[in-house]
């Protein structure tokens, strides 16, 4: 996955190179937004970061050009600027998401997974697995290690988020949007509350525990080897 | 012009005029009376000199019968020196004392002036009812009553002008001084500014038309004061919000670069630090939040809710938390109305937030929504100990926090949650309350009907 970023913040720019490459995926950072626009146009990119303030093109001149070459790449705008018209002006530019400025890496990250998977297609899964961990999607049953587990409808969500995105840090604000349909910020400590509860039922009575916090990032499923 | 006379002027000339109208009247009034009072006396007085005559002349019917009697009437006429007297039959005078006037025929009572003598002329027959009988006109000499009469129209119009000139005076000290406090209002007003919005009128003193001015007036700077207070306090809360997680920051990062460390110890240190900064972000975009509100740039949408499945969906939410703090969370009746789903949850969520954080286990958070024709009420009643009446209308300040003592950890909000929640329903142009009695305290959000 070939990942170009155009952002003339040095800091960002480096931080946000750093945290993608460690993520898996190839980068490159662009300071200003003439470079950013020639190589958007012409290399094979699959996802574009985009910060709206630019020296040389804006972030929207480039999704212009871009949208105007008929290339339809996912693009994803930083900005710094929450003002409602930037959004409808991007949304109607044709920007896929956007996240204002300050936001979590994790967040960004987990942004980023999303409108890569939009792209592809993903196969009809009808049961999703981490090591002895069984979700079956039809039936919406839990067994781990043969046993039955007894979830409720919101556990087995978050659950089943979670092993769509095994390995991935999923932010709170990612999970109360997914799970709960919650799309705000909120400070409530209820996603700890829940995946706690859901540690009870999956992680408590086996050694091999999967699902952990990231402190200040969110909770990732995956099996850490001791 | 006169638009342009100060107050106290314009009072001052009305008194005048007001003055010298009543007194002309008065004036004209009395000159009327006396006048007529003077004709009434002259009237009296020639009624009984006729008398006199006619019982003088009585039997007289030709210059003959006069001519004997004449000597008579001559010298009694000698002791009126104030009456003149002419006597005419058939076109001739038979006496004639002031033969150069000019006096009117027909009979009754008429005023003439001559060249230097005001008569009073009263005509008569020498015997009534008979016809041809000798005509008499008695002139009474009226010229002191005149004068007295003229001299009385010159002091008239004198007291008019005088008295109008004085009440011009005396009104506009009397408007100067009455106007007073008025003119302290204006010196109050003047020196507001910035710095001196605690400076208030004093209201006692006030006669009663200016206290109600001045009631607004303090009422307005009370206003303005309250606001100023609010906003120099918002950037003071801000940097002393800022200032605790910075200070954590400084402190724990420079002493974990004192010296070399084991892995472990850095990566405890930069979560930790994580968890600061992420505090602060929040802090960041909930502020920007609020100062897009306070720009009005808070547009919510416009989409048909059911409040019931919102309320419902948000109680979903907070299930896990209400059961791990032993409350019981209950809805009931449902509502319907326009609005944007996003920010009403929010304000929802941070209302219900708040009340489970109040509710000591074992009680219970009440969403109740009802619709009326107004538009709809939503209330989040949460049982516990209520909040103190003084304290309500803080509660929506920024920063405001019912327990000062609570924060201090950086997991704590940093109380702007309901600040955001007022926002967020004045956005959509209705209002938020909170009203707390003993056991209960109620949070009450109304928005208006949509179009």
């Amino acid at each position: 996955m070939k990942l170009l970023i155009v952002e003339d913040q040095p800091k960002t720019g480096h931080y946000l190179r750093q945290g993608l490459a460690e993520a898996g995926f190839t980068t490159e950072l662009v300071a200003d937004g003439t470079n950013g626009q020639h190589l958007a146009l012409t290399g094979d990119y699959d996802l574009l970061i985009l910060d709206v303030m630019l020296p040389g093109r804006d972030g929207w001149q480039i999704l212009q050009a871009v949208r105007s070459a008929g290339l339809d790449i996912p693009v994803l705008f930083l900005t710094a600027r929450d003002a409602v018209e930037d959004r409808v002006h991007g949304l109607e530019l044709g920007a896929d998401d956007y996240l204002v400025k300050p936001f979590a890496f994790s967040e960004l990250l987990a942004r980023v997974r999303s409108l890569l998977r939009r792209g592809g297609s993903t196969p009809q899964e009808t049961t999703l697995q981490l090591a002895d961990l069984r979700l079956d999607l039809i039936r919406r049953r839990v067994e781990r290690d043969g046993q039955r587990i007894d979830l409720t409808a919101k556990e087995f969500s978050l659950l089943e988020l979670l092993l769509r995105r095994q390995g991935e840090v999923l932010p709170k604000t990612l999970i109360a949007s997914q799970v709960w349909d919650m799309n705000f910020d909120s400070d409530t400590n209820i996603i700890e509350v829940a995946i706690r509860r859901l540690r009870l039922k999956v992680d408590d009575n086996f050694p091999n525990k999967l699902i952990h916090t990231v402190r200040g990032m969110g909770y990732v499923l995956e099996e850490r080897l001791p | 012009m006169i638009k342009r006379l100060s107050l106290a002027s314009r009072l001052a000339l009305l008194f005048a005029a007001c003055t010298a109208m009543v007194s002309l009247v008065a004036g004209v009034l009395f000159n009327h009376a006396s006048e007529a009072h003077f004709i009434e006396l002259d009237q009296q007085q020639l009624d009984s000199k006729l008398m006199a005559l006619r019982s003088t002349l009585q039997g007289v019917d030709s210059l003959e019968t006069f001519a004997q009697r004449e000597a008579q009437l001559r010298a009694e006429l000698t002791r009126q020196p104030d009456l003149r007297l002419r006597i005419s039959a058939d076109g001739r005078r038979w006496l004639d004392d002031a033969p150069s006037v000019n006096l009117p025929t027909a009979p009754g009572l008429y005023s003439l002036q001559t060249a230097d003598t005001d008569y009073r002329v009263y005509n008569a027959p020498l015997t009534p009812g008979q016809p041809g009988s000798p005509q008499l006109s008695l002139m009474l000499d009226i010229t002191h009553h005149q004068h007295f009469l003229q001299r009385m129209q010159h002091l008239i119009w004198l007291t008019v002008g005088l008295s109008a000139l004085a009440t011009a005076l005396l009104g506009a000290w009397a408007a100067r001084s009455g106007l007073r406090p008025l003119r302290r209002m204006g010196e109050v007003a003047a020196g507001v500014s910035a710095h001196s919005l605690t400076q208030r009128l004093p209201q006692q003193h006030m006669p009663m038309e200016l206290a109600e001015l001045a009631q607004a007036f303090n009422a307005m700077l009370g206003r303005l004061d309250d606001a100023f207070q609010r906003l120099s306090a918002f950037s003071a809360d801000i940097a002393h919000e800022l200032r605790t997680p910075l200070s954590n920051l400084l402190t724990q990062t420079q002493v974990i670069l004192t010296q070399p460390r084991p892995l472990e110890d850095y990566r405890e240190a930069l979560h930790s630090n994580l968890e600061e900064l992420q505090w602060m972000a929040q802090l960041v975009n909930d502020m920007l939040y609020l100062a897009k509100a306070d720009h009005g740039l808070l547009m919510p949408k416009r989409e048909p809710l059911a409040l019931a499945d919102e309320a419902e969906a948000l109680l979903e939410f907070f299930a896990l938390l209400a059961e791990d703090a032993q409350v019981s969370l209950v809805r009931e009746g449902s509502a319907h109305t326009a609005g944007d789903r996003g920010m009403l949850r929010r304000a929802l969520s941070n209302l219900l937030d708040n009340a489970l954080r109040f509710t000591p286990a074992g009680g219970e958070v009440r969403v109740s929504l009802s619709e009326h024709a107004k538009g709809v009420t939503l209330t989040v009643a949460n049982t516990g100990d209520g909040i103190p009446a003084q304290l309500l209308p803080k509660l929506f300040n920024r920063f405001y926090r019912a327990d000062p003592a609570r924060y201090e950890g950086s997991s704590e909000h940093a109380g702007l949650g309901l600040a955001i929640t007022q926002s967020i329903v004045r956005a959509h142009g209705g209002r938020i309350f909170c009203e707390s009695e003993a056991g209960l305290t109620r949070f009450v959000i109304e928005l208006p009907a949509g179009d």
